[in-house]
């Protein structure tokens, strides 16, 4: 997070009769979003899923088992959700023409392309490798493990950098916390995702240690946008807060339900007994989910908001801002 | 939606000219869930073959939208 | 009649190859009529752009006339703005050329009433996509669609672009734009299809004041150069140029722009930003600040998961 706000008061120069002098982007912010959140709860889920398979083998292997089968919401839903976005959808295939390592998107879909590979290797070594004659698909499952960890952790952040490699001011202003807080937010939800399904199984004490990392990963979460916030504010943009989807979706949504509501049920509930926490902590891992969900489409929303406010896409294009060498 | 008779006359990216049998020249655009490609317009301009252009009325601008491009007669 | 840097009036030519076509009617394009229109020949391999002086826009759209009429676009943004000669508005898919006009206000905000002789209230600037040195449009591309020419212009091919949008929320002047109903994006080509033919492209060849100049990009850069000089000593303070090599319009990192302008009042005045950047230069500190994020976490939670084993 060392991108320092640089203090000054608020545009008040001249503009072309106030029209936008940027388009905003011309994606759906529900689809999008949607996707953006999916990415980072699939990603997030195989990379703890390896990691629980390594910290205890036996203990967590019900966790690995469920963070393999989310990882698939990546490639089946999240991918969906992609193609329908485009505006000739019958081209999708487009996307693999080439990498460019300059587009964030490029690298995200070759990113989501080798994570869904290796996650459909991992599910296919729980799912398929017991039966006869495919047993070897469980070491091809477990080599997978590892890729697909990797690539999870890529899928859950690089849409950040790809929110922030655009001239949408609000994207653009914070790519460094912006990018923390969506991979701390895309941790959180994976293991509210997780915990979820623990407790489904009565695995109380699993349940209790996702909801530890979930509460770290959401104090990162609120460090972060704590920095986004300030940032914002010191370079005059100010559609996070005073739009109707700053207010709900950032405030209401990530801030409040996102991030304070489960960090106070998750705490309250680690403090009690691990039976006797149950229902405080599903209540905050299915808040942590949507307030993951709404941060996503809250920052699709507000940086358009930005794009086409002239004051502060031309106040953000000032020379003073220029990073510094 | 509406048909339109005539031959391709001008074509650019997937914008068209179509110039109908009464003389009148139409500009259209080749929806995106159309099943003809751009690169095919102008094959049928270079032809200067007669097509029929199953189309809706552009909003908020003065031209149409080609849903549908049928080949009247393959060789004119 | 064309006044040199040194501010003598300058008799007009004909270009000698004028002579070898006499006729009012041709048989086809006259080869390299660039060279004939505008002194350029067009050749694959050098670097093409406009030189577009606003002190000598005349706000008569002809330029907009002559890109719809050429690349078959449809009159778009129907309607009355109500705010100034422009009806048009802005760039979009279906216009590439844009006459801004902004009427100067006097020092109490008011419009002025009395003006000196030969003197306009108004400026007038007509944009263009910037066929930008490192064209953010171009390197957020997912597809491949957006390339670059072998006359140095940033092209979407129609055949390749899926209409994810990506581009348009790239482009730091608002240019690139998606068109809903065939599901691309569109921008100014540069007229690839006319250069490819040896012509001036249609807005510059159109252009009677010659506000719009096409050609090679180092010989524009100096002349626009020597154009500044010339109007800094008629008394033109404001006189500059936006978007030559490092200077306004192409900073953080966006090197030079292809279009460049030369304008006499701040940027903003234009709806032009003074400091653009190069948004591919955020693509690493964003990528690296997730991971980093990812991978602290991921010991967090091994040393929590690890802790009770």
């Amino acid at each position: 997070m060392r991108d320092a706000p640089g203090p000054g008061p608020d545009y008040d120069g001249p503009t072309y009769y106030d029209r936008p002098s940027l388009k905003p982007a011309p994606f759906n912010t529900t689809v999008v979003g949607g996707y953006i959140f999916l990415a980072g709860l699939a990603g997030t889920a195989q990379m703890l899923a390896a990691l629980a398979h390594r910290a205890r083998p036996r203990g967590f292997r019900r966790v690995a088992r469920t963070g393999h089968a989310l990882s698939l919401l990546a490639p089946t839903l999240g991918a969906s959700l992609l193609i329908y976005d485009l505006h000739t959808p019958q081209r999708f295939a487009n996307m693999l023409r080439i990498f460019r390592r300059t587009s964030p998107m490029s690298i995200g879909t070759w990113v989501l392309m080798a994570f869904s590979g290796s996650s459909i290797a991992t599910v296919a070594g729980d799912w398929l490798g017991r039966v006869p004659g495919l047993r070897w698909l469980r070491p091809v499952g477990r080599a997978a493990e590892l890729p697909a960890a990797v690539s999870g952790a890529a899928l859950g952040t690089y849409t950040a950098a790809l929110l922030s490699a655009t001239s949408t001011p609000l994207w653009a202003a914070a790519p460094r916390a912006l990018a923390v807080r969506f991979g701390a937010s895309s941790v959180a939800s994976a293991c509210a995702a997780l915990s979820l399904a623990e407790r489904q199984a009565d695995n109380h004490r699993t349940a209790r240690d996702l909801d530890t990392i979930a509460l770290a990963a959401l104090g990162v979460e609120l460090a972060a946008s704590l920095a986004c916030r300030r940032r914002w504010r010191a370079l005059g943009l100010h559609a996070a807060e005073d739009t109707p989807a700053g207010a709900v979706l950032m405030h209401g949504g990530a801030d409040l339900v996102g991030t304070a509501v489960p960090m106070t049920l998750h705490a309250a509930a680690l403090a009690a007994p691990p039976a006797a926490s149950r229902r405080g902590s599903a209540l905050g891992s299915l808040a942590i989910l949507a307030g993951s969900l709404c941060l996503r489409i809250g920052v699709l929303e507000t940086g358009d908001a930005t794009a086409l406010r002239p004051r502060e896409s031309l106040g953000f294009a000032q020379p003073k801002n220029l990073p510094r060498r | 939606m509406q048909t339109l008779e005539g031959i391709v006359t001008v074509v650019q990216e997937g914008r068209f000219l179509l110039t109908t049998d009464d003389g009148r020249t139409q500009l259209l655009v080749l929806s995106y869930a159309a099943a003809a490609e751009p690169a095919q317009l102008a094959a049928l301009q270079r032809a200067q073959s007669r097509v029929r252009v199953a189309c809706t009325p552009a909003p908020d601008q003065i031209g149409w939208v080609a849903r549908r491009v049928d080949l009247l007669d393959a060789a004119a | 009649m064309p006044v040199t840097a040194e501010g003598s009036v300058q008799t007009v030519h004909v270009h000698p190859r004028a002579r070898d076509y006499p006729g009012s009617f041709l048989d086809g394009v006259i080869p390299q009529e660039a060279e004939l229109t505008c002194g350029t020949r067009i050749e694959p391999g050098k670097s093409y752009g406009f030189f577009t002086d606003t002190t000598l826009c005349i706000g008569c759209k002809a330029c907009e006339v002559a890109c719809k009429e050429w690349n078959a676009l449809p009159a778009d943004q129907i309607g009355f703005t109500g705010m100034s000669y422009d009806n048009t508005g802005g760039l979009s898919a279906n216009t590439w050329r844009h006459v801004a006009f902004i009427e100067k206000r006097g020092p109490t905000g008011t419009r002025q009433t009395d003006q000196a002789a030969f003197q306009s209230g108004w400026l007038m600037m007509s944009d263009v996509c910037k066929h930008c040195h490192n064209a953010p449009c171009l390197e957020a591309c997912p597809t491949g669609a957006l390339f670059r020419t072998e006359f140095d212009t940033v092209v979407v091919q129609q055949d390749i672009c899926n209409g994810c949008g990506y581009c348009v929320p790239a482009c730091p002047f608002g240019v690139v734009d998606l068109n809903p109903l065939d599901g691309k994006a569109h921008k100014c080509t540069l007229c690839y299809d006319r250069l490819k033919g040896g012509l001036e492209p249609a807005c510059a060849k159109a252009c009677p004041t010659d506000s719009i100049q096409f050609g090679e990009v180092p010989v524009l850069q100096a002349r626009a150069e020597a154009r500044v000089e010339q109007l800094q000593q008629l008394g033109v303070a404001g006189a500059h140029l936006y978007g030559a090599p490092e200077g306004e319009g192409a900073t953080g990192g966006l090197g030079h722009l292809n279009a460049f302008f030369l304008l006499t009042e701040r940027p903003e005045t234009y709806g032009l930003p003074p400091a653009p950047t190069r948004p591919a230069n955020r693509v690493a500190p964003g990528l690296l600040a997730g991971l980093a994020t990812m991978a602290g976490l991921a010991v967090t939670a091994l040393a929590l998961l690890g802790g009770r084993r």
